[in-house]
């Protein structure tokens, strides 16, 4: 989740509250307080809120709920005078541009340095790592309307932001990092967006970079700001957000005329957005017996209006999405730690599931046979699972792009990852005797079967098939009445020789035996070890 | 008399009785007690007089190394020709030790040198050695000092000073039982004590008008591993006790799930970044083909791109099949909640599940791949957000932590949506322990469900570590036996 630091000193300024109701009253915002020191402290906040990337727009939800400045806050536009042209080739490149002006700007560091990590959340969220959105903000001065939204040609020169001379698309593409990180959106395709003002001058090749002439700096006093994407409506989502946000930082907003082939349009499109106040649904879902003028005192400390039958919104407030969203807007108002809870008591017994008791009573009988529990992991690699005991790993089932590969394979079997455990423990007393009950998968076509199974294992100077043996009988008699039968077999956890299928009235539910020299010397256990691996799933069924 | 002795006591009189007096090793040999429990009983005995204790002095001498002398002697002896002073000094590790040992035994007339151009070294006394090697042999038989001649005693003095012999001392303790200790030994009784109940005594009655030996009952037996259940398991079964407390059914189902129930049930969208493979684990090359366009799949199909008719706007975008069709390792367990709401519809209900969910996440002392959720849902008409809280108040108290806080969050597939949070009296500061919140109407009603559904979704393992005092999650699945074996079972009681 994206991160905000505010300086408390200027949030406290912008909000008219001290640094204990701040940190107090954060939380109530829907804001995680990450970390606090001496000046400042860091919120982490959930990207279905933009608007809470920079101070500036979380001190207005603050100010809301704190009661010092409700209701539906309104952000007045005037023409701009620009206008961008839209190439109609780029509608299969990357088609929807959203622009804005703001003038009367007079930024300090930390503003620029909030609206550009805004830029970066905005990015990362709804512009989904800027495959859908891309921002540019620039410096409006350096450059002279009208613009155009054009494409063009790899070999297409211009100097970037933070290079030494013009240089061709396809250099940019490849020899720079945001290109490499970048360019693949444009991918395949040899025609490339820029916008370009009248004289020619480059003010970005979207999504990748800007060009060299806008930066925007303290002395900027006018920003011009270009969202370019794929998604029209998240275009003008972003564009709400950064224009407001610049607003309460003290901006006047412009609007530009987009000219598309087809009709033009003007952006940015700041009318409130409309949902219907459902007072009953407010009603049910909060438990709270609230007159409607209460709702719109409410809705009026979360920065929302209502007119009507409908609730206005200020138009960045994206996560609107149903009349029930309205109801949380209502409790946040009136304070979620003044709604009281109630406790409702059962009216039917509770239950327990009965395969789970049966696992749970199945660790009790092992535990009392004098067995340690284990709890491995379900995942786990490739040499604990197959090369250690020299299988192809031709069923395997691996996930994409783990992030450790020790944590790549989906198991089809417990005792791989058990011995993996007591090779981390040869230097704890022996005897050592542990158990599992786990799940595990294998492959079945395209789709994957889960069962459960018990694992035992015995490990000490005079561990042997008899020992397993015992274990396993005694354990299958307790926990089903009958008897196992073993019958002699092969299988790849053992040792040939000394292993035994074993079966349930002809179905067979496991394997029991002493593990190989090669399997112990894999996993560096210096000791006999045997054991047995029983799936619990099928036993459960025969015993139904 | 004999009763008011410790079986300790007992034992070494009874040691000592046949023999009289022992020395204190012999006695610790013959009772097989430890050295601490003899040193510690003898002083009881001795201070009731059972025992009389000597503690006797003795110096000895002992051989620190050969003298060069004899060395240089025997190599002169042993030649089979004559040999130069080179001849004999290329035989010595260095040319100090080489005239020591030479110039020693020029002077006691053992050896001489002879000859003009080539100086040979020549015997003169065949038997010269004879008293030093006798001095050392008597030494080494362990011969005390009382028992050399005066010849002997001299020579002694010079090897003394030389470094080749050194008087060693040593201390001995020795043990004699008095009278009255022969007394409380009850030599004479003996033929009454049992060593060990054998089945042939049982049957046969002998035990009669017999008692049982005393033993060392302080003495430390041999160390014990139980078998144990593990403790997340344990704490599992705390878990579901409490859900059926509360009036909970128990749900269990696949690890393996269809993106479909994972993600677009709970209207989470086909691009939403928390999908992404740095995330989720997706299973490499297998999907689900049974899922087909159903009544269901269409309606959250529906709800994604338009909000269907639930009065949502929808996340507007192309909803595609292909994406609901992939497999992952489910990411919560709320897609077994919302599995059942599909099967079992708006009966009334309260139902739980403890069960595995899984992250696509480096490991660290707060993350970890695999770890466990104790989610539950209630169905109910007239259900809001305040029996939520209720239900989140009332359940971390019969857990143990009383003092929990909630707090506004956002969840795709929820609205309102709460965070439960608790107080840590360790890092003295609030933690998350539970996501939680009211199904969206886009959740819901594309399920065939109208009625309000709560739910919860908490982890159990920060609240393990709260309860075990330990800092990193890693260490529950460690799968360490020291601690398996030796974690204290109280532990795991309530705070």
């Amino acid at each position: 989740m994206p991160v905000v630091r505010i300086d408390l000193k200027r949030f406290s300024k912008m909000v008219g509250a001290d640094r204990r109701t701040i940190l107090e009253r954060l939380p109530y915002v829907g804001l995680d307080i990450e970390s606090v020191d001496k000046d400042s402290v860091r919120v982490e906040y959930s990207p279905n809120r933009p608007d809470f990337g920079t101070d500036y727009g979380i001190a207005r939800s603050l100010r809301g709920l704190l009661g010092k400045a409700t209701g539906l806050r309104n952000f007045p536009t005037s023409p701009s005078g620009a206008t961008v042209s839209v190439d109609r080739r780029l509608s299969a490149v990357r088609p929807y541009i959203a622009c804005a002006m703001v003038g009367g700007l007079d930024l300090d560091e930390e503003d620029i340095r909030q609206i550009i990590s805004l830029q970066e959340d905005l990015h990362n969220g709804l512009g989904r790592k800027r495959r859908v959105v891309a921002i540019g903000l620039h410096d409006a001065d350096a450059v002279d309307p009208p613009f155009s939204y054009r494409g063009v040609g790899s070999s297409f020169k211009f100097m970037r932001l933070g290079g030494e001379g013009p240089q061709t698309v396809g250099s940019i593409l490849s020899d720079t990092a945001e290109g490499r990180a970048y360019g693949g959106i444009l991918a395949r395709r040899a025609l490339y967006p820029v916008i370009v003002d009248s004289k020619g001058v480059v003010l970005s090749l979207p999504p990748v970079i800007n060009g060299n002439a806008t930066r925007v700096t303290k002395k900027t006093k006018r920003m011009f700001i270009d969202v370019t994407g794929t998604d029209g409506k998240a275009c003008d989502d972003v564009l709400a957000v950064i224009a407001t946000t610049l607003a309460e930082a003290g901006g006047k907003l412009g609007t530009v005329t987009i000219r598309y082939p087809g009709k033009p349009k003007v952006t940015p499109d700041l009318s409130p957005l409309e949902l219907p106040l459902d007072e009953g649904l407010v009603r049910s879902v909060l438990g709270l017996e609230l007159t409607k003028a209460e709702m719109v005192r409410y809705l009026a400390r979360s920065g929302l209006g209502v007119r009507g039958r409908k609730v206005l919104g200020p138009r960045y407030r994206v996560d609107l999405l149903h009349p029930v969203d309205i109801a949380e807007e209502v409790a946040l108002g009136y304070g979620i730690d003044r709604i009281g809870p109630i406790y409702p008591p059962s009216k039917e017994p509770g239950r327990l599931d009965r395969f789970e008791e049966y696992l749970d009573s199945a660790s009790t009988v092992m535990a009392g046979s004098g067995m340690i529990e284990l709890m491995t992991f379900e995942l786990t690699d490739e040499g604990t699972l197959y090369s250690k005991f020299q299988r192809p790993a031709a069923a395997r089932i691996a996930v994409q792009n783990p992030k450790s590969s020790e944590h790549s394979l989906l198991r089809d079997a417990l005792i791989p990852s058990m011995m993996s455990s007591l090779s981390g423990n040869v230097k704890s007393d022996y005897p050592q005797r542990v158990f599992e009950i786990g799940r595990v998968y294998r492959r079945e076509g395209d789709g994957v079967s889960e069962s459960w199974h018990l694992g035992c294992l015995v490990a000490h100077s005079q561990s042997s098939f008899t020992e397993a043996k015992m274990h396993l009988e005694s354990t299958c008699r307790i926990i089903s009445g009958k008897e196992a039968e073993a019958a002699e077999a092969r299988h790849w956890m053992f040792a040939p020789g000394r292993c035994a299928s074993v079966t349930f009235g002809g179905n067979g539910i496991g394997f029991v035996g002493e593990l190989g020299p090669e399997a112990i010397d894999a996993f560096g256990l210096g000791v006999p070890v045997s054991g047995f691996e029983i799936d619990l799933s099928s036993l459960f069924e025969l015993l139904k | 008399m004999s009763s008011s002795l410790h079986p300790i006591e007992q034992k070494i009189l009874a040691a000592l009785a046949p023999v009289g007096s022992m020395s204190f090793e012999a006695l610790v040999a013959g009772t097989s007690l430890n050295e601490d429990q003899v040193r510690r009983a003898l002083q009881w005995l001795s201070s009731k007089a059972l025992v009389s204790i000597t503690e006797t002095v003795q110096s000895r001498l002992e051989v620190v190394r050969r003298p060069p002398e004899l060395e240089l002697f025997r190599k002169v002896t042993e030649s089979s020709r004559l040999l130069t002073v080179e001849d004999l000094k290329e035989e010595f590790a260095s040319a100090e030790e080489f005239s020591a040992a030479f110039g020693r035994a020029r002077s006691a007339g053992w050896i001489k040198v002879e000859g003009e151009a080539m100086p040979a070294v020549w015997v003169v006394d065949p038997k010269g050695p004879e008293n030093l090697n006798s001095l050392l042999e008597s030494v080494s038989a362990g011969k005390g000092e009382g028992d050399l001649t005066a010849e002997q005693a001299a020579l002694m003095q010079d090897l003394l000073k030389r470094g080749v012999l050194r008087r060693v001392e040593s201390r001995s303790t020795s043990v004699a039982i008095t009278e009255e200790g022969r007394a409380s030994a009850g030599v004479s009784g003996t033929a009454d004590l049992i060593e060990r109940l054998t089945p042939e005594v049982l049957a046969s009655g002998g035990w009669k008008g017999k008692t049982l030996r005393p033993i060392d009952v302080e003495a430390k037996a041999p160390r014990f591993y139980p078998g144990r259940r593990h403790p997340v398991r344990d704490f599992i079964r705390e878990v579901r006790e409490t859900y059926i407390s509360m009036g909970f059914t128990e749900l269990q189902g696949d690890s393996v799930q269809p993106a479909f129930w994972n993600f677009d049930a709970l209207f989470i969208p086909q691009d939403h970044p928390g999908r992404d493979m740095q995330d989720t684990f997706y299973l490499e090359g297998l999907s689900d083909r049974r899922l087909k366009r159903s009544a269901v799949v269409a309606n959250v199909a529906a709800v994604h791109e338009s909000g269907w008719k639930t009065g949502s706007r929808g996340w507007r975008y192309v909803w595609d099949i292909e994406e609901a069709r992939r497999l992952v390792l489910r990411t919560h367990n709320t897609v077994l909640s919302v599995r059942s709401l599909s099967e079992e519809g708006e009966r009334e209900r309260r139902v739980f599940a403890v069960s595995k969910v899984y992250r696509n996440e480096s490991l660290d002392y707060k993350h970890l791949a695999e770890f466990y959720q104790m989610d539950g849902i209630m169905v109910g008409k007239g259900l809001n957000v305040r029996h939520l809280m209720g239900f989140l108040v009332e359940f971390y108290k019969r857990l143990g932590m009383s003092e929990v806080k909630l707090w506004p969050t956002y969840f795709p597939y929820t609205e309102p949506s709460l965070e439960v949070v608790g107080y840590s009296k360790a890092i003295k500061g609030w933690i998350e322990l539970s996501g939680s919140g009211v199904f969206r109407p886009e959740v819901t009603w594309p399920l065939g469900v109208r009625v309000p559904v709560l739910a919860w979704g908490p982890g159990i393992e920060r609240l393990m570590l709260m309860r075990y005092g330990l800092d990193d999650m890693r260490a529950l699945y460690g799968a360490d036996l020291e601690w398996l074996r030796s974690r204290v079972e109280l532990a795991s009681s309530q705070d």
